[in-house]
């Protein structure tokens, strides 16, 4: 029954509300099939054979109830606080649900039992700052985990138990200072993790353990000081490494040692001033590295014999080298502000 | 001892690199781009021609195409019938928040705020999106 597209005034009067509403939801249906959107106050209802995609944005109203082929619900825009209860009763072959943009303070912890093949779960800007453990409790389906832009200030491991198969995780734009040791643990098909834009001072060590094989990390905007020895050592095969835009003032020799295909490393916007001998000697050696580039500018790059290691480097792999003209010494006095492939050109 | 000989300094500040140096300067705008497109766009989309579809369809030849029209994508009706054509305007419209342009879409991302980084963004997809 399409209770959830009801529209009012009712007709007044004796044997005619019967007829005339029947008349009406005959109307509704037809309608529907057609995917014809009624009125501005209606949701964007789409049919096909996979089934019903629903999407709501002011002025139209929430619906109550979905239908049971529901398979794309979007209700976004809306100044929400916390959903209609029981909204997604009934729709067990939901697989997307877009939330996005409201001001959703909590979830309830039985949201999603009813759609337990969910796939992706979309709610970004809202108020978040906590979740329930258990919310995830039937999503072992879901695949797209967004919570950008949410209020989260601490992350718990155990809000997100049950995400068995989990392979894009979004937490960017929030409040996190710290993160609690063993996130990703149960995290084996996770492919990409999304930290950017928060407050990490530090990373836990074990950080990237669990994941068989992250491809992108994004560290970016943040406020780290040390890239750490072991952070890399679990991953291998990360392919895109984000660690721009924090206060690293330090990157551990061998930091980099066990990366096989970085396709793209942004240090760009640090603290740096020099880095160890040795680090970059396992980058970009094969043709396949950093085949999509790397970025080190805006750095305080001291170009002076400690340098020379990282000078001889980029002279070989230029081709390959963003914002070079961002790239500059800061120091010594005798080359401040040149570009480093200027000087790299002058090293022995 | 310096580790560079002083006469190859005063080298330095003769143009020594000029020619790439100019050359670099002014594909600024794409390189920028291309930059936020790896960082933000490439997740989802490939852009060169043949690239494979993935979360998001390739973009290669986007520019001057009506919306939801990359074959072999399966898009959203939303986005099939969202009908216009894209270009530097419309894209600018729709980068600020995809999610109000187009209704309905699958596509979890909430847009760029900077201006500039639009403009870059656009310039990079101008161009590769069209080789």
């Amino acid at each position: 029954m399409s209770s959830w597209s009801r529209q009012r005034p009712q007709s007044p009067g004796g044997i005619q509300p019967r007829l005339s509403r029947a008349l009406f939801l005959l109307l509704l249906l037809a309608a529907s099939a057609w995917g014809v959107t009624l009125s501005p106050k209606d949701c964007q209802v789409f049919h096909s054979d996979n089934g019903t995609s629903i999407s709501c944005q002011p002025p139209a109203e929430i619906p109550r109830h979905l239908p049971a082929d529901t398979v794309y619900l979007a209700v976004e825009f809306f100044n929400l606080t916390h959903l209609p209860a029981g909204i997604l009763q009934g729709a067990s072959k939901l697989r997307e649900l877009h939330l996005s943009t409201n001001g959703l303070g909590g979830l309830p912890r039985e949201l999603l039992q009813p759609v337990p093949q969910l796939r992706v779960l979309d709610l970004t800007r809202n108020a978040l700052t906590s979740l329930l453990p258990g919310l995830f409790q039937a999503s072992a389906a879901l695949d797209t985990l967004v919570l950008k832009e949410n209020q989260l200030e601490v992350l718990e491991a155990s809000w997100l138990h049950g995400l068995k198969a989990l392979g894009h995780l979004d937490l960017s734009g929030n409040r996190l200072r710290k993160l609690p040791p063993g996130l990703l643990a149960n995290f084996t098909l996770l492919r990409t993790l999304d930290l950017g834009e928060n407050q990490l001072e530090t990373l836990p060590p074990d950080l990237l353990r669990g994941p068989l094989q992250l491809e992108r990390l994004h560290l970016e905007g943040n406020r780290l000081q040390v890239l750490e020895k072991d952070l890399l050592v679990p991953q291998p095969d990360l392919r895109y490494l984000f660690l721009n835009c924090n206060k690293l003032a330090r990157v551990a020799a061998g930091a980099f040692q066990g990366l096989r295909q970085l396709d793209m490393l942004d240090l760009s916007n640090n603290s740096l001033a020099s880095m160890p001998e040795g680090l970059w000697a396992s980058l970009g050696q094969s043709n396949r590295d950093l085949r999509e580039g790397f970025d080190i500018s805006n750095n305080p790059w001291i170009c002076d014999r400690n340098l020379s290691d990282l000078l001889r480097w980029l002279k070989a792999q230029k081709d390959k080298m963003f914002s070079q003209g961002d790239t500059r010494c800061a120091g010594p006095e005798a080359v401040k502000g040149q570009p480093l492939l200027a000087v790299a050109e002058l090293v022995q | 001892m310096m580790f560079w000989r002083e006469w190859d300094i005063r080298l330095l500040s003769g143009n020594l690199c000029c020619a790439n140096h100019e050359k670099e300067l002014n594909m600024g705008d794409v390189e920028k781009g291309k930059r936020i497109f790896i960082q933000k766009c490439s997740q989802c989309h490939t852009v060169e021609k043949g690239g494979k579809h993935k979360t998001g369809p390739n973009l290669h030849g986007i520019f001057g195409r009506k919306t939801g029209q990359a074959s072999g994508f399966t898009y959203t009706e939303a986005n099939k019938n969202k009908g216009i054509i894209w270009g530097e305007d419309t894209l600018m419209e729709y980068l600020k928040n995809p999610k109000k342009y187009i209704p309905g879409t699958k596509m979890f991302f909430v847009g760029i705020k900077k201006k500039g980084e639009k403009e870059d963004l656009i310039a990079y997809l101008k161009k590769s999106a069209n080789e």
